[in-house]
C-alpha cells in the first residue's frame, strides 16, 4: 500500500495525444450504449482524464473530486471490514439520476451518470467492459515520468508569474 | 500533477493544510469572492452542521493559455480537526504543494505544532517529507490583539525556513500572496 502512495505522490503522469484519443472513444462508446449523461475516466486524485457528455452544465472537475474522495473513503471501509481489496464499485440511486463508480486498476475510476431508465445490470456489464479496456490501456502506457519538465521552461515561469500578478491583483 | 496532451492543460494540486479554525477555508473563499470569476469554478464545501469542513473545500482556477499550455490549479482544504485524520491523508495524496495556515493565536501554538507535525507525518507515509516537499507557511490572523510575534512563531514552527507570508484571510490581506509563493515553488520544482 506505502508503494502505491509513492508512486502516486512521485508520477508526473502524461498522456499523450493518441492515448487520450482511446480513452475517449471508449467514454463514448459507453455513454452511447447506456444512453448515459456523462462517463469519466478519472484518477484517485480527483483529476479528470476524460469524459463525454451531454449535460454540459455540470461541473465535472468538482464532480470528479467527490467522486474520488469518495472512492478512497470506502477503501479505508475496506480495511476496516478487512475486506481484502477494495469495494469495486459504489453505486447511487436517486430519484431521477442514479451514479455509478467503479476502480480501474488501482489508481483510477470510472463515473457514469445515468436515469432510472436505465438497467443497472446492464450498467454494470457495459462499464466492466470499459473497464476491460481501459486497464488494457494503462497496462500498456508508460509513465513518461520525466516529460513534465519540457512543458514548463523558464519563459512559461516568467509567463505566469506575469498571469498570476495580473489575476491576483498584486504589484 | 497531470498533464493532458491533447488538450494541452496540465493541472496542479495545491492542498491548504492547517489547525482547525485556523483560516484554510477563510482563504479558500477570499480568493473566490474576489477573483474574476471567469477563471474559477465553484467553491465546493463539504460542512458538518456547525459549518466545519468536514471533508475538503474545493476550487479550480484556470488561467488561460500561456505558450499554448493551459495551467490548471485544483485548490483543496483539509478539515483541521484531527479526529478527521483519514480525510486529510486522502486529499493530500498526489498533492503538488502545500499552503501551512498557521493560526497566530498564542493557545493555538500547540495545535499549529501537533497538525504541522501530523503532515509531516502524512508526508513520510506517502514517500514525500516537509524537508523537500514544495510549502509555504502562512501565519493567519495577524489582526489580532493578542497574536505571537513572527520572530517566535518562525522560530517555533518554521525551523525549515520555508517562505512565509503574514495574513488577515478575512480581509484578504497576504491570500493571494501566499497562493502565488506555492504555485512558484511547484514551478521551481519542475
Amino acid at each position: 500500500m506505502e508503494t502505491n502512495h509513492k508512486e502516486a505522490f512521485n508520477n508526473r503522469i502524461v498522456f499523450s495525444e493518441k492515448t487520450y484519443q482511446n480513452i475517449i472513444s471508449i467514454l463514448t462508446e459507453l455513454r452511447t450504449r447506456l444512453n448515459a449523461k456523462i462517463t469519466i475516466f478519472a484518477d484517485m486524485n480527483g483529476y479528470p482524464i476524460g469524459y463525454d457528455e451531454t449535460v454540459p452544465a455540470i461541473d465535472i472537475t468538482s464532480l470528479t473530486a467527490l467522486a474520488a474522495g469518495t472512492f478512497s473513503a470506502t477503501s479505508e471501509m475496506a480495511k476496516m471490514v478487512q475486506e481484502q481489496d477494495k469495494f469495486r464499485f459504489i453505486y447511487l440511486e436517486g430519484k431521477e439520476n442514479n451514479i455509478y463508480m467503479c476502480n480501474v486498476s488501482k489508481d483510477y475510476l470510472i463515473i457514469v451518470l445515468f436515469d432510472k431508465s436505465v438497467a443497472m445490470g446492464m450498467v454494470r456489464i457495459l462499464t466492466h467492459n470499459t473497464v476491460e479496456k481501459l486497464s488494457k490501456i494503462l497496462d500498456e502506457l508508460s509513465m513518461e515520468n520525466q516529460q513534465a519538465s519540457k512543458y514548463i521552461d523558464i519563459e512559461f515561469k516568467s509567463m505566469l508569474n506575469k498571469e498570476l500578478d495580473k489575476f491576483f491583483g498584486i504589484d | 500533477m497531470y498533464i493532458d496532451q491533447n488538450r494541452q492543460e496540465i493541472q496542479f494540486k495545491i492542498v491548504y493544510y492547517g489547525p482547525g479554525l485556523g483560516g484554510k477555508t477563510t482563504n479558500l473563499e477570499y480568493i473566490h469572492a474576489n477573483i474574476d470569476p471567469s477563471i474559477r469554478g465553484e467553491l465546493v464545501s463539504l460542512k458538518t452542521k456547525d459549518e466545519r469542513t468536514l471533508y475538503f473545500d474545493f476550487m479550480q482556477l484556470e488561467l488561460g493559455q500561456i505558450k499554448n499550455k493551459k495551467p490548471r490549479f485544483h485548490l483543496y482544504t483539509i478539515p483541521g480537526q484531527l479526529h478527521y485524520s483519514f480525510s486529510r491523508k486522502i486529499i493530500l495524496r498526489g498533492t503538488d504543494a502545500v499552503v501551512f495556515v498557521a493560526d497566530s493565536q498564542p493557545l493555538r501554538m500547540d495545535d499549529n505544532l501537533d497538525t504541522l507535525l501530523d503532515l509531516e507525518q502524512k508526508l513520510i507515509d506517502q514517500g514525500a517529507s516537509l524537508d523537500s516537499f514544495p510549502w509555504v507557511m502562512q501565519y493567519n490572523k495577524r489582526d489580532l490583539a493578542n497574536s505571537m510575534s513572527i520572530d517566535e512563531m518562525q522560530s517555533k514552527l518554521n525551523f525549515l525556513n520555508v517562505p512565509y507570508h503574514q495574513a488577515i484571510a478575512t480581509k484578504g490581506n497576504g491570500v493571494f500572496e501566499t497562493l502565488k509563493t506555492a504555485i512558484q515553488l511547484v514551478i521551481e520544482k519542475m
